[in-house]
């Protein structure tokens, strides 16, 4: 029974940090950028949901959506004029420069809302009882609208002439420019989808995790390793990489203790890294 | 005639200059204001503020019969513990401050106080409760905090006489410096009480998840759960024991609960968590310091800041206060005079009676326990302030 629990909660687990790690995975796989502004950006969408719950009393799941849009806004933006200058040089460039924009925006953040933790305290949501498991409705609720998310950006991507367009640039650049599309653009575009992406990130796990601009590293340690473990720029990997991480961890601070759970999903990421670069559902040559 | 009426004024103007100087009190504090400690640099900042306004708004120290303005100078070392070093080293030598009001925490305390004590400068430790920093011989270091010891004894008291005889007690501990300190104290004190451990564990430092480890907890089936770590973790366990559906007759959790944010961020769940600290606004002492006493304190931090003071607030304001008292007793500025009189003082104060071991920690206050009843801290030990009765 305890293990059908804890195989339940790393479920909830995976599909919460799916929802972390999906923009860092198109970003990375896409415009070939390491963001390390992504986890700050999950903390402003969290920032988002706060005040649209405490101020207008909006859903965080209401709210995501305009603090999408804004999201999307803001990560165009910085693409156009930032990144942009930038992308012909070395990813260590690129990633340097991401490096500084995020201690920028992470100190704006203390000094803008202190680093006090808070939290959006939705009315009691008691976990649901099913034949001796518990469930925790919030999680779950999350976890749906992460998933949803996630699916929803693969229809994207795959369904219509902007995704096609995308997954050009990411197969061949040059290519892409000779068939016609417009690749600074299409950066453009899927930089300010990442960051929308992160944003809706943020909004979603308001009501789970305590927010504040500390807690922006563990949300990039977690995308990373999800992206490694399910493949760059694939959605549905995304998914599978989330999911595999929910369950390593809970399992291991079950069976080996909870020092352990860290240590674990590490020790996997090491593991993907030496044996399977494109992981699980990547595909061979765009690790 | 022009240039020497010019000298003259020049040299007045200097006189006066020099004058003002001496009449300066110059306290320097190194605080993490950047990086993962900013939270309680910033609060220790505040304390400090408020401390030197209200004295300055007074007239100043007295010291003889004249009274010295203070003024403050901080650094911030960025949450970087060899960068307070150097940083006390820079105020000491080249801001020529005349005392230290210690960085945050036991570690960077320590490593700055072999600074202080090299220059023989009195130095105030707001924050280190670890016995460590104080038994090394050093004799210009001051600490406010009671040993760890001094917080959980009093929760095992409590808990004894609530639980049943052999109770099952489960700790789980944050892997992180103070608080498996703590939880080791809480288990040498549960124990010594006949108490059962049937679950001690520790979590990594960063963990976002606590879901697999509860079940576990739950299967344990304790009477008595504690829980150890800093504000977010205890805000993501006391959440994640929701939803686990897990509870027990008595819940700790230590150091969080202290903090408002506790109680904002997860609502009804904080009801009945009882947590120990060194200080509380709800506490009522009286005091011969500046501030007269725990409400009048807590009413001039509410007026400058708009929020109720926490520990790491007042223990700020406590620094000031017990300097303050030791330069007057002295009548000197003097840095070995004023040194004498803080290892001889036995002041009241806003925060409880101060008085230091031979070590230099202070030994003169019990820190109270409170319990969360109805959205609100109640202190519930020691008897002589305590608000109420634990439920």
């Amino acid at each position: 029974m305890a293990l059908a629990q804890v195989l339940l909660n790393g479920l909830l687990l995976g599909g919460i940090y799916a929802c972390i790690g999906a923009g860092f995975s198109i970003v990375w796989g896409v415009v070939n950028i390491i963001n390390i502004l992504h986890g700050s950006f999950i903390v402003l969408g969290a920032y988002g949901a706060f005040f649209a719950h405490q101020h207008l009393g909006l859903h965080p799941f209401m709210a995501m959506l305009p603090l999408a849009g804004l999201g999307y806004l803001l990560g165009q933006g910085l693409q156009r004029h930032l990144i942009r200058h930038v992308m012909a040089a070395k990813v260590l460039v690129t990633l340097t420069l991401t490096f500084g924009l995020n201690l920028l925006l992470n100190n704006l953040m203390i000094y803008a809302f202190s680093a006090d933790f808070r939290k959006v305290v939705l009315p009691n949501q008691e976990p649901l009882v099913l034949a001796g498991l518990t469930l925790p409705m919030d999680r779950l609720l999350s976890m749906l609208a992460a998933a949803g998310v996630v699916l929803a950006t693969h229809l994207l991507v795959t369904r219509t002439m902007l995704g096609r367009s995308i997954v050009a640039v990411r197969m061949d650049p040059q290519a892409a420019t000779l068939m016609g599309v417009d690749v600074d653009r299409t950066f453009a575009i899927t930089f300010g989808l990442g960051t929308a992406l992160a944003i809706v990130a943020g909004a979603i796990l308001s009501p789970i995790f305590p927010i504040s601009p500390t807690a922006a590293d563990s949300y990039l340690g977690k995308a990373f390793i999800v992206c490694v473990l399910g493949g760059l720029g694939s959605l549905p990997g995304v998914l599978a990489g989330g999911i595999v991480l929910g369950l390593v961890e809970s399992l291991g601070a079950f069976y080996l203790g909870p020092d352990h759970s860290l240590t674990l999903s590490f020790g996997l990421l090491l593991l993907f890294l030496l044996l399977r670069p494109q992981g699980l559902l990547g595909r061979k040559g765009f690790e | 005639m022009k240039l020497r009426i010019l000298t003259a004024l020049l040299s007045l103007s200097l006189l006066a200059g020099t004058a003002g100087a001496q009449a300066v009190i110059r306290i320097g504090a190194p605080l993490p204001m950047t990086g993962g400690l900013s939270p309680e640099g910033q609060r220790l900042k505040q304390g400090h503020d408020l401390w030197a306004e209200t004295v300055n708004k007074a007239g100043g120290i007295l010291v003889g019969r004249n009274r010295h303005k203070v003024e403050m100078v901080y650094a911030d070392y960025q949450s970087n513990t060899p960068r307070a070093v150097q940083l006390a080293d820079k105020l000491i030598t080249q801001d020529k401050v005349d005392y230290i009001f210690s960085p945050f925490g036991s570690g960077a305390t320590k490593a700055v106080s072999a600074v202080t004590e090299k220059n023989e400068v009195p130095n105030i430790a707001a924050t280190a409760s670890s016995v460590e920093v104080f038994n090394q011989g050093h004799k210009y270091i001051f600490g406010l905090f009671t040993p760890n010891d001094s917080l959980t004894e009093p929760l095992a008291e409590l808990a004894r006489a609530r639980l049943p005889a052999g109770a099952r007690v489960a700790v789980l501990a944050r892997n992180d410096l103070f608080p498996s300190a703590l939880a080791a104290e809480l288990e040498k004190s549960a124990r010594k009480r006949g108490f059962q451990l049937v679950y001690n564990e520790k979590y990594a430092i960063g963990a976002m998840d606590h879901s697999g480890t509860l079940v576990q907890v739950k299967a344990a089936r304790p009477d008595w759960l504690v829980v150890t770590g800093y504000t977010n973790d205890v805000i993501l366990v006391r959440k994640q024991m929701q939803d686990a559906g897990l509870s027990a007759a008595l819940v700790t959790m230590v150091i969080g609960p202290s903090y408002r944010e506790f109680t904002e961020s997860i609502g009804a769940l904080a009801e009945g968590v009882t947590s120990a600290v060194w200080w509380h606004p709800v506490a009522r002492y009286t005091g011969q310091d500046v501030f007269g006493s725990t409400e009048k304190y807590v009413a001039a931090f509410r007026q400058k800041y708009g929020t109720d003071p926490d520990y790491a607030n007042a223990v700020g304001s406590l620094a000031g206060s017990v300097l303050q008292a030791a330069i007057e007793k002295a009548g000197t500025t003097e840095r070995k005079a004023v040194r004498d009189q803080l290892a001889r003082m036995n002041l009241n104060t806003f925060f409880g009676p101060v008085a230091f071991d031979a070590n230099g920690m202070v030994n003169s206050y019990v820190p109270p326990v409170f319990q969360i009843q109805g959205g609100r801290s109640v202190v519930v030990y020691p008897a002589s302030i305590a608000t109420g009765t634990l439920k």
